[in-house]
């Protein structure tokens, strides 16, 4: 019986009036990748920026439930500590252009001010970028900048900063629709590599991806959480017309 | 209206001419039992081609939708049926023109009397009502209807259970008609392998709707 | 038919297309004329009067050491002045852009931009040199250059951090970094260049402006290097040199002219050695 490290109970977000997710409860299991798919404002990433309280940044953004990490109410505590625990991954890669590959991996501890002795600093930027798969192909120009890097590189390289905090579950918007299909493989393949250390949680528009990588998938429509089952079985017989109807395109 | 779902729609209208062909096929072999009639014997082994030519194009139709357009959900199952249906329609094709077959090889008429003692145009009959019950639970997704075709499937095995103690009978009755006789036996062999195609057929429409597997295992509702 | 009027047609677009590109740069050529006249004149005219006596010797002796050492105090405490209050005000308006007060602040720094700098000088005359008894003051001068300055390094500070990204600051607070350090550590090392930049325009602006320190900074013949006393500076030696008609001032004038034009190409230069080491690719 696998362990929760997610729950959400009567979940709401809001831009201002707009009540943009409903109502949303959901459990998500310990080192599972979970896929979150549905068609354009539907509300997935604003539910997905809600759980490491990314989304009350926007002017006018509030949300209300409870986001349970552990057991311990995201909702309660500073946004800081949270995302210190939630690590995120955006659409387009953003390395900071102004730090090179080494001082990005450990950027979570350089901007934060929190000083660790060089020794430890280097272990931290070996191990992460040898999680992401990029070690070896960086390792002799650490002092680069980050944005000479291709878009695949780029991307992993921000998977490794935001895996350099250590934290518990990495939350993932999109990562590869701005890359190309061999780059998409090699950050697919680190979804599954990942898993046994983290929770993932994906918001994807690629129906495949989701299929290709996640254990469960989580289908968002209008705001609502449709459908929530085992990847296998939401693609060979999901139980709501509304979630066939979009994974077989009758409508995006 | 999705590029699939038109698509799909071709797909499923491919196979009803098929099975239209294949059921004509077997009307022909029937008719050619009854009036000992060699010409439409022949007619069927020359329209088998056809079977065979719907065939191979479904089968290429289903890989083309696989790779063109990954089809999940009730679309794969579909697309999965499809491939099977196909299957045991050609078999039915193959078996009808089988049965015309010994038709032409066959010497001399059937008699009246060995074709209702064998009970092979009863058999033949319900066959025809299974494969039309079995079109019709496909072109309108009617599980019950299929279902209903498990029972009277039992009625061909019967018959083919008792073959070898009919034959044995009628033999010792009318041993001059022993050529006919053993045809008889051959084609009513034949006919039995009708009725399972038909059945694995009726388990696929079942699968592809309900997402319910009954092979190898199904209860008669 | 419809394929021979589409050739015809394309080779009158072609042939016009060609004739706007050689006008435009024409007229750029055009704008360069008068730079290059300039030039050419202030340094035929003034090369003259350079050598080392010129340089180290005082505005009596026909020399502009006074102006030169005022120029290089009375600027760099302007810059001290309006730097920081026009890097902040720059982060204020690049991040409430939507705030009420923000909108006012823009309209503010507008209007200071149009101020005549004469107008600026009397400013400065009334708020630091009328209250502290009529005395005039290098730092008086140098506040009035500081608000001549402060919309220019607002400006060029607030676009370049516009034009960063919105992603690299949720980057920053994805990784649990407050608002003050994503400023600091992440968005204005970005924008170095851009505000650098900046800075040196505003301070190449303000080194040749006499206007301003007029009644300011006031002038002074002699080297002095007290800021709150009267001080020179070399556009303040080009006023009072320019207006004595004898051939020896004049030269001092043009001298003067040649040094300050100098010491501004040196800052461009300098702007484009710092900027192109500092090249943050976004």
């Amino acid at each position: 019986m696998e362990s929760t490290i997610i729950k959400t109970v009567n979940y709401n977000s809001y831009f201002g009036d707009n009540h943009v997710v409903k109502n949303v409860n959901i459990e998500i299991p310990h080192n599972n990748v979970i896929a979150i798919m549905g068609p354009s404002g539907c509300g997935k990433t604003t539910f997905l920026r809600g759980i490491n309280r990314m989304h009350e940044l926007i002017p006018g953004a509030h949300a209300n439930g409870q986001v349970l990490l552990n057991g311990e109410d995201v909702m309660q505590l500073h946004p800081i500590m949270v995302r210190l625990k939630i690590g995120m991954v955006f659409q387009r890669p953003n390395p900071f252009p102004n730090l090179s590959i080494y001082d990005n991996v450990v950027a979570g501890y350089k901007l934060n001010g929190i000083k660790l002795p060089k020794s430890e600093r280097d272990q931290i930027v070996e191990e992460s970028l040898t999680k992401v798969a990029l070690w070896k192909e960086v390792k002799d120009s650490l002092n680069k900048k980050g944005t000479f890097l291709s878009g695949g590189q780029q991307q992993r390289l921000c998977i490794a900063r935001a895996v350099a905090m250590q934290p518990e579950v990495l939350l993932f918007d999109e990562p590869t629709s701005a890359l190309d299909p061999i780059s998409t493989s090699t950050v697919e393949e680190l979804f599954i590599e990942l898993k046994n250390n983290y929770t993932l949680i994906i918001v994807t528009h690629n129906m495949q991806q989701a299929a290709r990588v996640s254990d469960k998938t989580a289908f968002f429509y209008m705001g609502e959480l449709v459908e929530y089952d085992e990847t296998k079985q939401m693609f060979t017989n999901p139980t709501d017309q509304r979630t066939q109807n979009y994974i077989t395109g009758r409508f995006s | 209206m999705a590029q699939i779902e038109n698509e799909i729609k071709q797909l499923k209208d491919e196979v009803v001419n098929m099975w239209m062909l294949v059921r004509s096929q077997l009307h022909k072999a029937k008719t050619a039992i009854v009036n000992f009639d060699k010409d439409i014997a022949r007619e069927v082994v020359v329209r088998e081609k056809r079977v065979n030519g719907y065939e191979l194009k479904i089968d290429r139709d289903c890989e083309n939708l696989f790779a063109l357009r990954t089809p999940v959900a009730v679309d794969l199952r579909f697309v999965l049926a499809i491939l099977k249906i196909n299957n045991n329609l050609e078999r039915i094709g193959d078996i009808a023109e089988g049965i015309s077959k010994l038709v032409i090889y066959a010497e001399l008429p059937f008699s009246e009397e060995l074709l209702v003692r064998s009970n092979v145009l009863d058999m033949l009959d319900v066959c025809f009502s299974i494969l039309d019950d079995a079109l019709s639970a496909f072109e309108n997704e009617n599980t019950i209807l299929a279902r209903s075709i498990f029972k009277r499937d039992e009625f061909l095995n019967e018959i083919n259970i008792q073959l070898i103690r009919f034959t044995k009978e009628y033999f010792a009755e009318k041993p001059e008609e022993i050529d006919a006789t053993l045809y008889i036996f051959s084609i009513i062999r034949k006919v039995e392998r009708i009725g399972d195609q038909v059945k694995n057929i009726a388990e696929e429409i079942i699968f592809y709707i309900e997402a319910k597997v009954l092979k190898h295992h199904y209860k008669n509702d | 038919m419809i394929v021979m009027d589409m050739n015809a047609n394309l080779k009158w677009r072609i042939g016009k297309s060609k004739m706007a590109q050689y006008f435009i740069v024409g007229l750029a050529f055009l704008c360069l004329i008068p730079l290059a006249l300039v030039l050419f004149y202030i340094f035929k005219k003034g090369i003259g009067s350079i050598n080392w006596h010129f340089l180290s010797s005082e505005q009596m002796s026909g020399g502009i050491w006074n102006g030169i050492l005022g120029t290089l105090i009375i600027v760099p405490v302007s810059a001290l002045i309006a730097i920081p209050i026009g890097i902040m005000g720059g982060i204020y308006l690049s991040e409430y852009k939507q705030q009420k007060f923000a909108i006012w602040v823009s309209t503010c720094v507008d209007i200071i931009q149009g101020i005549p700098s004469i107008v600026l000088g009397i400013i400065g005359y009334l708020w630091l040199v009328l209250p502290m008894h009529g005395q005039h003051s290098a730092l008086s001068g140098s506040v009035a250059l500081a608000v001549m300055m402060l919309p220019i390094i607002i400006r060029s500070t607030e676009e370049t951090l516009k034009l960063i990204p919105d992603t690299l600051k949720e980057a920053s607070y994805a990784l649990g970094v407050p608002f003050q350090r994503t400023m600091w550590k992440v968005i204005v090392p970005c924008g170095f260049n851009g505000i650098i930049s900046g800075i040196m325009l505003g301070v190449s602006r303000i080194s040749g402006e006499a206007a301003p320190l007029l009644f300011t900074a006031f002038g002074n013949p002699f080297v002095q290097n007290n800021i709150f006393k009267e001080m020179g500076s070399l556009p303040l030696i080009i006023v009072d040199a320019s207006r004595n008609p004898s051939p020896e001032t004049q030269a001092q004038a043009w001298g003067t002219s040649l040094i300050l034009l100098v010491i501004i190409f040196v800052l461009n230069i300098l702007t484009k050695l710092l900027t192109s080491r500092w090249k943050v690719q976004l």
